[in-house]
């Protein structure tokens, strides 16, 4: 491994007085006096990395040899005077050893020359303003379609001391083949939980939520032990720890019932309920370390907000002035009624009767995720008994009201309405809905809805790919939750509490499914 | 300074005054990495280091080592590119 080659050309050369190592060299100490760290930052903003217009003019008529006048030739700046040099037509060696200037820097790409060493040097401090300075450089040169809006640079990841030494000393290393089993363990249930031992397989196997705790991005500031968010965070840790033997999330459970109230107790709760609360909790607990950045109480720049909130739009429209008026609400899943609710369900599939079914064979008619998003997405008349005040009218008027999705979320969670508490009958609906491996949002959106009625067509960027399913078995007073996880791209998983097996993509997609992950393919930059 | 001279350098004066300069830096730099030149470059480098050895090799030696190569290796395609996008910044400068 690279690292240990590093190493022992370090070790090996320690002793060897003005020696070549990425610490740097002697001869910058004549350098390093008074105010050499600003003067060092303007030679880099003016002649190095130009950001601004003012410093990109100046670079742009100053930055000629100063012998021949030639801009090319890997101009050099004299780091001790103001002195330009060509470095192929050895223009500034002439300089250095006229005025014993021994160093001078690279203006293409920053890199500092020592004459006496004959060899570019890294310097550390000089190293650290070079990097501070090309970042603000680069955050100044604005949206660039090359440089998309990143902001920053990709820069390739250098370990600190500390980093070196913990590595020394941890030397097992773990390697993720494409068949290996870390990430998944099983959950003893402590009494009715596997309401929440389902949520936590999803979440431990969100990809972007696994990669945040896995690199120790929550920085705590709760006083107390109380942090949904650490025990999360320790929770993910147990699951990626490569331990076989399943795990007992008293902890977890003990923070749920101190935080969401509603949950606490031995008896079976809902997974969806316990999703929202998680959530929320976590939401709330992070909000706390983000809460000097997050200005805008809405909009929560904390990680749980990052790729599970959404925006779904409502449109209401007057019937009579069609005038529109449009409100955007957070979300942080999608509820689907289903057929065979108590709400009216019109079939929208052709050869789907809408009837309850039960058990494994689906008709080729059956209800798929898409007829209930279709549903959940078509304008729906407000009736006479129910106007809103429209105001283009200034009068109550009978109204049409749309919902259509804003913003997706990074994770789409869509929940099926499957337990009817009604005030007549508590049941639960067992109907059958298809669900894709791969789905596309597109039609669903805002955005192509306005696209529609103006007769364009929308290019599919909207696609989600199914990472998680949570099942429930039984009736509505007696049932047990189960998940299906994906592994690897094609590798799924059941988790039922303690016991982890493995599941075919058929398995997957023939359950009745509860709660589905869905997660987008194709990220964004802010 | 010869006339042609003269023009490259008021030519690169207005790229960098524009910043076009360093978007076509990045430009390149994403097409050379695209075309595999990158990694072209990479393993000549490896070679000069074989060469005079890790503890002595300079920058120098590897300029000096790699650069003839290096220059020859760049595609067609690539230049053309370049040379297409700094015409139609030109263009749109002087309306």
């Amino acid at each position: 491994p690279p690292i240990a080659d590093l190493e022992n050309t370090i070790s090996k050369n320690s002793d060897v007085v003005s020696v070549m190592s990425p610490a740097g060299c002697s001869h910058v100490n004549g350098f390093k006096v008074d105010n050499w760290k600003q003067n060092l930052r303007l030679i880099y903003q003016c002649f190095v990395w130009s950001g601004s217009v003012e410093t990109r003019k100046r670079k742009a008529k100053s930055c000629i040899c100063h012998l021949c006048g030639a801009h090319l030739n890997r101009l050099h700046s004299c780091l001790h005077c103001v002195f330009f040099g060509c470095f192929s037509k050895k223009h500034i060696h002439e300089h250095a050893k006229n005025k014993r200037h021994n160093l001078a820097i690279d203006l293409l790409y920053g890199g500092i020359y020592c004459f006496v060493c004959q060899d570019y040097i890294y310097d550390k401090d000089m190293e650290q303003i070079a990097k501070e300075e090309q970042r603000k450089a680069w955050k100044l040169q604005g949206r660039s379609p090359l440089l998309l809006c990143i902001g920053e640079k990709y820069s390739m990841w250098e370990p600190t001391k500390r980093e070196l030494e913990l590595l020394r000393h941890n030397p097992k290393r773990r390697k993720i083949t494409a068949n290996c089993t870390i990430g998944l363990r099983g959950l003893i249930n402590l009494g009715n939980t596997c309401f929440m031992n389902c949520i936590v397989q999803a979440l431990t196997h969100t990809p972007l939520l696994r990669d945040f705790f896995l690199s120790d991005r929550h920085k705590c500031e709760m006083q107390s032990n109380s942090c949904l968010v650490c025990e999360m965070s320790q929770l993910f840790q147990e699951f990626y720890s490569g331990h076989r033997s399943p795990h007992i999330p008293f902890r977890l459970l003990h923070l749920v019932w101190t935080h969401a109230r509603h949950l606490a107790g031995y008896e079976q709760q809902d997974a969806h309920e316990f999703l929202i609360a998680a959530l929320d909790v976590l939401h709330r607990h992070c909000k706390d370390d983000n809460g000097k950045k997050a200005n805008n109480p809405n909009h929560c720049s904390c990680i749980i907000d990052q790729i599970f909130t959404g925006g779904l739009q409502s449109d209401v429209t007057c019937q009579v002035c069609h005038g529109v008026s449009t409100t955007i609400d957070p979300f942080w899943d999608i509820s689907l009624d289903l057929p065979g609710s108590s709400t009216p369900f019109w079939p929208l599939s052709p050869g789907s009767d809408g009837s309850v079914v039960n058990g494994d064979s689906h008709p080729s008619g059956a209800t798929t995720l898409t007829d209930c998003l279709r549903r959940f997405t078509r304008p729906e008349h407000l009736g006479s008994s129910a106007k809103i005040k429209c105001s283009g009218c200034h009068s109550y008027q009978e109204s049409t009201k749309q919902l259509t999705m804003k913003r997706l979320p990074i994770v789409a969670c869509f929940h099926l309405k499957r337990f009817e508490h009604s005030a007549k009958l508590r049941r639960k609906i067992t109907t059958y809905v298809s669900f894709p491996l791969e789905l596309d949002m597109t039609p669903f959106m805002a955005s192509s809805k306005e696209s529609r009625m103006n007769g364009q067509y929308q290019q599919p960027v909207d696609s989600y790919s199914l990472f998680a399913v949570v099942n429930h078995q039984g009736t509505l007073e007696s049932g047990h939750y189960t998940t299906f996880i994906r592994q690897h791209k094609d590798q799924w998983f059941k988790c039922d509490d303690a016991i982890i097996t493995k599941a075919s993509i058929k398995d997957v997609l023939d359950s009745e499914g509860y709660l589905l992950f869905y997660h987008k393919q194709f990220l964004e930059y802010e | 300074m010869s006339k042609e001279t003269q023009m490259r350098a008021a030519i690169n004066q207005k790229l960098i005054e524009m910043g076009e300069r360093e978007r076509l830096k990045e430009l390149l730099r994403a097409k050379l990495i695209e075309c595999g030149w990158r990694d072209q470059l990479k393993a000549l480098c490896k070679e000069v280091i074989k060469e005079k050895g890790l503890e002595n090799v300079t920058v120098e030696d590897l300029v000096a080592g790699v650069t003839p190569k290096g220059r020859a290796l760049v595609p067609d395609s690539v230049k053309k590119e370049l040379l297409q996008r700094i015409r139609a910044f030109l263009a749109q400068q002087s309306t």
